[in-house]
């Protein structure tokens, strides 16, 4: 039968969408392709023609050898981080070995479980739309197949009973109604539909008690950069294509242009760095955050209080969201005017001028927003976003913990000054304003320097982690090599050695322009670190270490096809980390204060109409108060009369039913509703008293039934029966004596049931 | 048949697939409420909506399920015994799948009831042994099927059966919902029937003249029965030629018509089972039903080869039934059969009152001959000579 068919190249599927789904989930397309390869082999050999499959002896020999592979794997290598890795991992394997070995019922079932653990695994280990959507579709897949197997189990199961009684038995010749698959097909789908629609509110109504930061989950990172560095990482940094944002650059005379340079757009501020932890990260508890509310309909919301009212030097940055969905707002230095898309709560923290969205209601993120920016902001300006708050005395002495990077320092500094103009140390009584030229010069010769004798690299496999050895100190040394944040690390070190006070902002590096939309692409690979140095009372000055150049060949090198598609798979992908991965305690909250509120909107609205509705009714007929009576009565009686009809139909159906007069004609129905009532009345006794009528039986084999079991009830019932034929089949008319005889029969029948019913029951 | 007429009772069992999913079920609820991870807050989300929605479609598709039992009026040990099921899917809509008929013993419930653990006492049905459920892959809205079911009857006489159960575990085998149906009915089962050796009849109604006697009717092709006139169409070789040349009229001779023998079998059970005589631990209540199984082969071989044949019952007040043959006379005497319950107090008399009918009567013993139950050309059988008179069993043992 194709129902059962089915089951079998279902099972196949699911197994091959749980191998695909752990392998995209680890970002690992070496095993994707190698384990479809070899589940889509496994079919042929084991369905195929020949239908060979591996020995018991075999498989378990392989199972075996796996598992101490990867337990040993995971002792040498693994971390504690990676533990559900490798158990992914090996359950991968496992499940492929499983599907060349023999197909038995029980070999089935092991691998839907193996399957789903797989999956389940995955969902450890990452949240990306890609794997997302596979779970989607497995959940339904598995759903289907489970279905399906319950079907060809129970097949399954009754052949095999029969099949052990050696001959014994007949085979199991398989029993189904006409529309088997239609039907299967119908039901299945409604199931799932069912179970979607519950998933999803269970997944909107499950309590949480955490906000959740999209990076916090799984190994999927949907932004690309990180507010900390940590220099003992991995080996290589994502070169995603995954396209995050657009970034458009519009000029004060609001026409969409290229910018001169590359924009380096700010995320976080790190200006501490842990020796220990050999990380940098941004020191918390400074300065009181000043919120603001953004006006609705995209109007410019004003970050310097009206303060600043030179508008023409001042540059329009447009973002506009394709796959990111994250709280921190990315802004060029000294964002003056933000408009958002919908009205939100935003933060400006006055030491680093970093944005961040702080809404309470914040359900999906923001579709995009714009920034007013000045690229040299006057004083009044700064102090006015800054709001007042100075940073850091400028007379405090900057030092950088690590003591040996000093004379490295001095050393480059001495270097870079034979080629470079650096103007000279400026003596102790000189003005700030010198020291922070002579500072940003510096910054700007150190920056060049590294830029023409440093490599930039995104695989850090040559660089080996020296014992005691600061990898600052490492890489100013020894490899002279390493990605942006090396770079950004190395120059604010040696700044800090220095005693100029620089700190190190992430964020993202616009470099991709698209002339055709006028715009920036950005993608997680734009991902940058670079250094900020202090260049006034409240100014910092951008100075990049890391060569632009190479930074452009990567882009380059990464063109693909795809990319100018990639933009619809962003906006889904946009969709899914602001309205599922990001869905937290806080967005809960919203949701179930919108429903709330609108669901008593609109009911009040209603009830006001209804009212206002029955108020002029009283008032047109003059009701005066009588008329809230009148309208209660009449509503009484509404009421009332929906439910004797209500109570009317159902009676009709069921005597319809008991009487199997369907077919008729309505008045040959109501005719025989009305003369047969009194069989419907001697049933109704009889079913009280345990004896119910089947379906399936007539009237008279009915009655001789009830003879056999207690005489005196059938005896009784008999003469029902005979009266019934007459009215049903016989086209008699029930006059006053024939409703009398009807009645007296049926009483007579009641009390034999009255004195006999106990001997109905059968216990 | 009352029973029939009950609604069926609702129940709902939770099986082991069904525990280790709700284990499942609550670990990745724990990993999905102690990670920030909402993929695994959904995947908890589908696994508890599944379990809710298979409860509601098992539910629904259970609702409408009616079920009868058509079971046969008999039969026979070491003989599949094949049970329907007439099941009817009252719904308007909602299909039916996966749907198994068990009859229900007390020892037979799978799984977990909702209303408390299973019971393992007695066993109301010991007499049969499922050989194979009726199972029923699909049955639409409004359609009625027949579900077929084996079973293996291991001892003769009636078997009482009461409630069947329909279930189903669609659509993911995490429950079984089950409706329970009462319905009273009977099947006698015959007792079993050993092939004996064919040879044994006819050397047993051979000696003597009691399985024989004269053709009393014409018709048949054996010895000559008497001459009468030509009839049109007679064959030309019946014609009578001397009585042609004779007369010069036309005769035809006809020839009688073979009579089969005849062959009483006699079970002698007068003897109560306390007091049969056994020996290296017998079960005297096993030597009884041999002897009936003896008595039952005797007949169904008879009846095969063509003999009338009659059974009576010693011990038991059992009318003597006359000689003859054919499928109903067969059917009744097995029924006889069937229908001894051993555990009755037994008679005196020994139910052989037909002494003056010419047949071989062979008289079948459960533990030891005893001559003075019949005439003195009868043959007697005891139990314990059943193994040695089967079809194949070595000679030898026959001549012990």
């Amino acid at each position: 039968m194709i129902l059962l068919r089915q089951y079998r190249v279902a099972s196949f599927l699911l197994v091959l969408l749980a191998i695909a789904a752990f392998a995209i989930a680890e970002l690992d397309f070496t095993t994707l392709f190698l384990g479809v390869a070899l589940a889509m082999l496994s079919w042929y050999t084991t369905e195929g023609p020949r239908g060979r499959s591996l020995a018991t002896w075999v498989s378990n020999a392989l199972t075996i050898a796996l598992a101490g592979y990867c337990g040993i794997d995971f002792a040498m290598r693994g971390t504690i981080e990676d533990a559900m890795g490798s158990l992914g991992r090996f359950l991968l394997w496992l499940l492929v070995i499983k599907i060349f070995s023999r197909r038995s019922e029980n070999d089935d079932r092991q691998r839907f479980t193996l399957a789903t653990m797989l999956v389940l695994t995955g969902c450890l280990e990452s949240v990306d739309l890609s794997f997302g959507a596979i779970v989607l579709v497995f959940a339904g897949l598995a759903a289907w197949t489970a279905m399906l197997w319950r079907l060809a189990h129970g097949a399954e199961s009754a052949r095999s009973v029969r099949a052990a009684q050696n001959g014994f038995a007949p085979p199991l010749e398989i029993t189904f109604g006409r529309r088997a698959l239609p039907q299967f097909r119908w039901m299945a789908v409604v199931s799932l539909v069912m179970i979607f629609a519950c998933s999803v509110i269970g997944f909107f109504l499950f309590p949480r008690f955490a906000e959740v930061r999209i990076g916090e989950v799984g190994r999927g990172s949907v932004t690309g950069f990180n507010d900390e560095i940590d220099l003992r990482g991995g080996d290589r940094i994502t070169e995603s294509r995954r396209e995050l944002f657009t970034l458009q650059w519009i000029d004060g005379a609001g026409e969409a242009v290229q910018a001169s340079r590359s924009l380096l757009l700010r995320g976080a501020v790190l200006d501490s760095y842990d020796i220990a932890g050999q990380r940098w990260y941004a020191r918390r508890g400074g300065q009181p955050l000043g919120t603001l509310r953004t006006m609705t309909d995209g109007r410019l919301t004003d970050l310097t209080r009206g303060v600043a009212k030179d508008a023409r030097a001042r540059f329009r940055a447009r973002f506009e969201m394709r796959s990111l969905s994250s709280d921190v707002l990315f802004s060029v230095y000294a964002p003056v005017g933000i408009a958002t898309s919908e009205s939100r709560t935003v933060s400006i923290d006055p030491s680093t001028l970093l944005l961040r969205d702080v809404s309470e209601d914040r359900g999906v993120g923001l579709w995009y927003y714009e920034l007013l920016t000045q690229p040299q902001p006057d004083a009044v300006t700064m102090e006015a976003i800054s709001l007042g708050a100075r940073v850091r005395p400028a007379s405090e002495r900057v030092s950088f913990p690590v003591a040996e990077l000093e004379p490295i320092a001095r050393q480059i500094l001495e270097d870079v000054s034979r080629t470079a103009n650096i103007p000279p140390e400026p003596s102790a009584d000189a003005d700030l304003a010198e020291r922070w030229t002579r500072n940003r010069e510096v910054a700007r010769a150190i920056a060049s320097w590294m830029k023409s004798n440093f490599t930039y690299t995104t695989d850090l496999s040559g660089f080996g982690r020296i014992p005691g050895e600061d990898p600052i100190v490492s890489f100013l040394t020894r490899y002279r090599s390493g990605h942006c944040e090396y770079f950004a690390s190395a120059l604010c070190a040696v700044l800090r050695s220095l005693a100029i006070e620089s700190r190190i902002v992430t964020g993202f590096i616009a470099l991709e322009y698209d002339e055709r939309g006028q715009f920036y692409i950005v993608r997680e690979s734009n991902a940058h670190a670079w250094v900020e140095v202090r260049t006034g009372e409240f100014g910092w000055t951008a100075v990049d270490a890391t060569p632009e150049d190479s930074l452009y060949a990567i882009q380059e090198r990464n063109r693909s096809f795809a990319d100018q598609f990639r933009w619809i798979y962003s906006r889904l992908e946009f969709l899914w980390n602001s309205g599922v991965v990001s869905y937290d305690a806080s967005s809960q909250q919203n949701i179930a204060e919108r429903v709330q509120s609108g669901w008593r909107e609109a009911m009040s609205s209603r009830m006001d109409a209804v009212a206002s509705r029955m108020r002029a009714v009283a008032m047109s007929l003059s009701l005066g108060r009588a008329g809230d009576v009148w309208f209660a009565v009449i509503g009484v009686g509404i009421c009332t009369a929906g439910l004797a009809w209500l109570i009317v139909v159902v009676r009709r159906r069921r005597l319809r039913a008991a009487l199997q007069i369907g077919q008729l004609s309505p008045r040959e129905q109501a005719r025989l509703q009305r003369d047969a009532a009194f069989y419907i009345e001697a049933l109704r006794a009889l079913a009280a008293a345990g004896a119910e009528k089947p379906a399936h039986m007539s009237a008279r084999a009915f009655g001789e039934a009830l003879l056999r079991r207690n005489a005196a009830v059938g005896a009784a019932f008999q003469p029902i029966a005979e009266e019934f034929y007459k009215v049903r089949y016989g086209g008699m008319g029930v006059g006053k004596v024939e409703a009398n005889s009807h009645v007296s029969h049926v009483l007579a029948l009641r009390k034999a049931l009255r004195h006999n019913s106990g001997k109905l029951r059968v216990d | 048949m009352i029973g029939a007429f009950t609604k069926p009772k609702r129940r709902t069992r939770l099986v082991w697939a069904g525990v280790i999913y709700i284990l499942v079920i609550l670990a990745v609820g724990l990993a999905a409420g102690s990670r920030p991870n909402n993929l695994l807050v959904w995947v908890f989300s589908f696994l508890l909506a599944a379990m809710v929605v298979s409860g509601f479609v098992s539910g629904f598709m259970m609702m409408s399920i009616r079920a009868i039992r058509i079971e046969p009026r008999r039969g026979r040990v070491g003989e599949p015994l094949l049970v329907r099921y007439e099941i009817a899917n009252m719904s308007r809509f909602i299909p039916a799948y996966d749907l198994r008929v068990d009859e229900w013993t007390k020892a037979s419930r799978r799984g977990w009831s909702m209303r408390g653990r299973a019971r393992t006492s007695a066993v109301q049905t010991p007499s049969l042994e499922v050989a194979g459920p009726a199972w029923v892959l699909h049955i639409g809205p409004r359609e009625r099927l027949h579900g077929e079911a084996v079973f293996r009857p291991k001892r003769r006489g009636l078997v009482r059966l009461g409630e069947f159960e329909v279930s189903t575990k669609f659509p993911f085998g995490l429950m079984r919902k089950v409706l329970r149906f009462h319905q009273v009915g009977e099947v006698l089962i015959h007792p079993e029937i050993v092939a004996l050796r064919t040879e044994l009849l006819a050397k047993v109604t051979s000696g003597g003249f009691g399985g024989h006697r004269l053709s009393s009717e014409a018709g048949g092709f054996d010895d000559f029965f008497g001459v009468r006139e030509y009839r049109p169409g007679d064959s030309i070789r019946s014609i009578a030629w001397k009585r042609l040349a004779g007369t010069g009229k036309l005769a035809t001779i006809e020839r009688s018509r073979s009579v089969p023998p005849r062959l009483r079998v006699l079970v002698d059970l007068r003897v109560a089972t306390a007091n049969l005589r056994t020996v290296d631990a017998e079960d005297a209540r096993e030597l009884e039903e041999r002897a009936i199984v003896l008595a039952a082969s005797f007949i169904a071989l008879a009846d095969r080869l063509g003999y009338e044949y009659a059974l009576s019952i010693a011990g038991f007040d059992v009318a003597p039934v006359s000689l003859r043959k054919g499928h109903f006379h067969r059917e009744k005497l097995m029924s006889a059969l069937a229908a001894l319950d051993l555990d009755a107090p037994r008679t005196k008399g020994n139910g052989f009152a037909a002494s003056d009918e010419r047949a071989t009567v062979v008289v079948v013993h459960p533990d030891r001959a005893e001559l003075a139950v019949a005439s003195v050309d009868a043959w007697h059988f005891t139990a314990r000579q059943l193994d040695s008179l089967r079809e194949g069993a070595p000679l030898t043992e026959v001549r012990a």
